[in-house]
Order: C-alpha cells, then structure tokens, then sequence
C-alpha cells in the first residue's frame, strides 16, 4: 500500500559518518545499509531503491539502481548504537567480525552489508531453530561463515575461523563477559575491538542497571580490554547498553611513532 | 628441562592441518610480553612451518572437525602427525626429545596416548596459535586470495547443517 519507505525520486541516501552505513532521507530518516542481494529482504525489512546517475566515463549511460534495507533500531541494538551517537563501532567495510548470538540472523545480515565482500562475518548460534535461519540468510549472502555451536566453546569451532578485527556480542547470558573474553584469547587480534550489548536484566535483575554495565566494563578491563566507550540504548531499548573496548591495546605505539 | 627440547604447535583450520616449528624459543619467551606475535618478520624468525596436510574432500573437512569439536584424533591427523613429526623410538621409558603443542588440551592427551609423544596445552601454545592464525596465508601459500576463507564458508555450512540436522534434543523441533 501507500506510505512506508517506498523509494522513488524523493528519497536521497547519504552515507553516515560511520563507514559502510547509510541515512535514507524521505518523508521519514531512516538507517539502511547497501543491500548485498538486490530484491531480496531477509525478515520483511523495508526496501528502499535508488537511482545513481552514470559514473562519467563508465560505459553505459543508463542510471543504475542501488537497493538499500532499512535497518529498523527498535529491532537491532547495533542499530541502535549506531542511532544513539556510538563514536565508532569498529565493524567496517572489510573487517572480520566473530558474531556471538547470530539468533536468526537479522542483524547480521546488516553486519554483512557493512563489511562487505572483502569482509567476513563468523555468525555463531547456539539453539537449532534461528540457527536454521541462519543458514538460510548465510546461503544467499556468501561473506557470512554460519556456525551453529556453543559460544561457550570457542575451541569446539576453531577450525572453522580465521582472526578477526572484531568481536560482537549479543547473548544475553550472565557470563558473557566471560564468554566474550574467551573467544577473544584465541581468535581476536591484538589492537581489536569487542562490542558487547549488555541486557542489565540478564545479568542480574536484582542491582541497579548502571552498576550492572560497570561491573561488566570491569570484567572486561580485567581480560586485557581497555574501556573506550559505553552507550544506554534508550529510548529503543530499556535497561540496555553497549560497551566497547580494545583487547590487548599496543603499549608502544606512543615511544615508536 | 621440558623448555629446552623442541617445540611443534599444531593448527587446525578449515582446509587441513599445519603444523609449526618452534625455531628459536627465547623468541617465543618475550613473544608473550611484548605481542611479537602480530609482528610477521619477528614471529617468522621464531616459528616455521613444517608440514601442511590439506583436505581432499568437503567430506574429509568435516569428519575432521566434527572429531576436533569432540577433542578426537582421526587417522588423518594421526598421519599427518606421524609423517611431520621426529620418529619416536620405541624403547621403553625413553620420551620423546620434542612435545607437540595443541591448543585444545582434550586433544593433547588424545594424541598423546594415541601417539606416544609428549603433548603440552598452555598459554603458550595459545599464543603461538594466534600469531600461526593470523599469519597463516603467509606460511601457506595456497591459501591466499581468499581460499581460507572458501574453505571456512564450505565447512561451517557442512558442520552448521550437520549439527541442526543431527538434534539429540528433539525439543525444539515441537509439532504443535
């Protein structure tokens, strides 16, 4: 029907500042990454399409069409980071992500479009049911390595991954900072980044949730992660926020440069 | 002393097996302090590779890493070990004059017992596994220009669907 984000000549996409991500304009913003299977949604996501006037020079002369996916923030916490003002998310065009708690794969499709096909996305889920999903979204999009496995586990999976840039977290489980410094001993580079979202209630829904995320930023900083930034994910979501650190900062970067 | 004998370290990766050389293991000592391992000139000084075993089959990659997940050796890590290791001498009471370093300590008394060799699984050997993973496409030719990459996409399908299909609990697969 009518409404919604239809695309047309109304609506101009622009990049975000961040990297590999997108702001619609119409009658509504909207964020959107650049849709990495034209035609094709993955959870009935608006699509929105655009017109590119020819590259000069290019051969043919004929405008292009670029689909783009709106990346709904009250559905994704990263896109809800990302709405929220998060200084940098470190998951880029190119980079290597180790996705922990992959679920269906919705966020990770967005995660796909970012990165890109010079990127790759480890997306690891643990129950059966999304895990099938998954593997139905990895089918189509070939930078996503699915791997129904236990995060706990990270050995269980080691031959299935290569080193990543990035680890991302979305597991909602008491130990997951553990969890997350587990699979980052053996698979995160040096100088890489964990992005974790923390649900304050799944931790402990008895405390107060900012001493919830301080005691998290703690656990992380005693696994060799230095705390760059913390973001609450109101108004998408309650009682939420999303942390990120650097595992295993270079000490010598200063005295060498 | 267990330090001073030589040093393998074994990695597992989605198209076969590698397997490394301690060269130099001062190297290797300061390796943990200081991070060399992200350092491609310093770490190949320190580590070489000495034997890569690629999968034949799609089939064959995931035998094998269904057998990893479970901390089990198959007969093509066995080989591959007997092949690339020192030979081992058959007296008994002697040990081996190497131990053979393996991420996963499950596996370490798996091969240990299978083999007969010293096996050793510590911080050590994690580190030396991350700088051989992060520099694997420059000691394996064949894999560069996204071949590891192919093979991680084929064999995390071929295990992801094995494992949902293979459900010992039925419990979300409800017919309501």
């Amino acid at each position: 029907g009518r409404g919604g984000m239809k695309g047309g000549s109304k609506v101009v996409v622009e990049p975000h500042r961040h990297e590999g991500i997108f702001v619609a304009r119409g009658k509504e913003d909207a964020l959107v990454t650049l849709n990495s299977t034209p035609g094709v949604a993955v959870y009935g996501e608006k699509r929105i399409s655009v017109e590119v006037p020819p590259v000069p020079g290019s051969e043919s002369s004929t405008p292009t069409k670029v689909e783009y996916r709106v990346w709904n923030p009250f559905r994704s916490k990263l896109a809800a980071a990302v709405l929220g003002g998060m200084d940098n998310i470190w998951i880029a065009p190119g980079m290597k992500v180790l996705y922990l708690g992959a679920a269906a794969g919705t966020t990770v499709s967005h995660v796909s479009d970012i990165v890109g096909p010079k990127g790759a996305v480890y997306a690891v889920e643990f129950s059966h049911r999304p895990g099938r999903d998954l593997l139905g979204v990895a089918k189509l999009r070939t930078n996503i390595i699915p791997i129904v496995e236990d995060a706990r586990h990270p050995l269980k999976y080691r031959m299935l991954i290569g080193m990543v840039d990035v680890v991302f977290a979305d597991i909602a489980q008491p130990d997951q900072a553990r969890i997350v410094a587990l699979n980052s001993h053996y698979f995160l580079k040096n100088g890489g980044h964990a992005v974790v979202a923390i649900k304050a209630s799944c931790i402990d829904s008895t405390a107060a949730p900012e001493a919830v995320f301080r005691r998290e930023v703690s656990k992380l900083q005693s696994e060799q992660f230095k705390p760059l930034e913390q973001l609450t994910l109101e108004p998408y979501e309650r009682d939420h926020a999303v942390v990120i650190g650097e595992y295993r900062p270079s000490k010598k970067k200063k005295s060498k440069d | 002393m267990a330090d001073s004998k030589t040093l393998f370290t074994l990695l597992e990766c989605a198209a076969g097996y590698a397997l490394f050389e301690v060269v130099a293991f001062e190297e290797i000592g300061s390796l943990l302090e200081d991070n060399v391992v992200t350092d491609l000139k310093r770490f190949g000084r320190a580590v070489k590779l000495k034997g890569f075993q690629p999968f034949e089959s799609a089939h064959e990659a995931l035998e094998n890493a269904n057998a990893i997940s479970e901390h089990a050796m198959t007969g093509t890590l066995h080989n591959f070990l007997e092949l690339n290791l020192p030979k081992v001498s058959k007296k008994k009471g002697k040990t081996s004059n190497f131990s053979l370093g393996l991420i996963d300590p499950g596996l370490a008394t798996a091969v240990s017992e299978g083999l007969g060799i010293s096996c050793r699984s510590d911080d050590t050997i994690r580190e030396i596994s991350r700088g051989c993973r992060l520099h694997l496409e420059s000691f394996i030719k064949g894999l560069t220009g996204g071949a590891a990459e192919k093979a991680q996409l084929g064999l995390g399908h071929s295990y992801s669907r094995s494992k949902v299909k293979f459900n010992p609990h039925r419990s979300d697969n409800m017919i309501i």
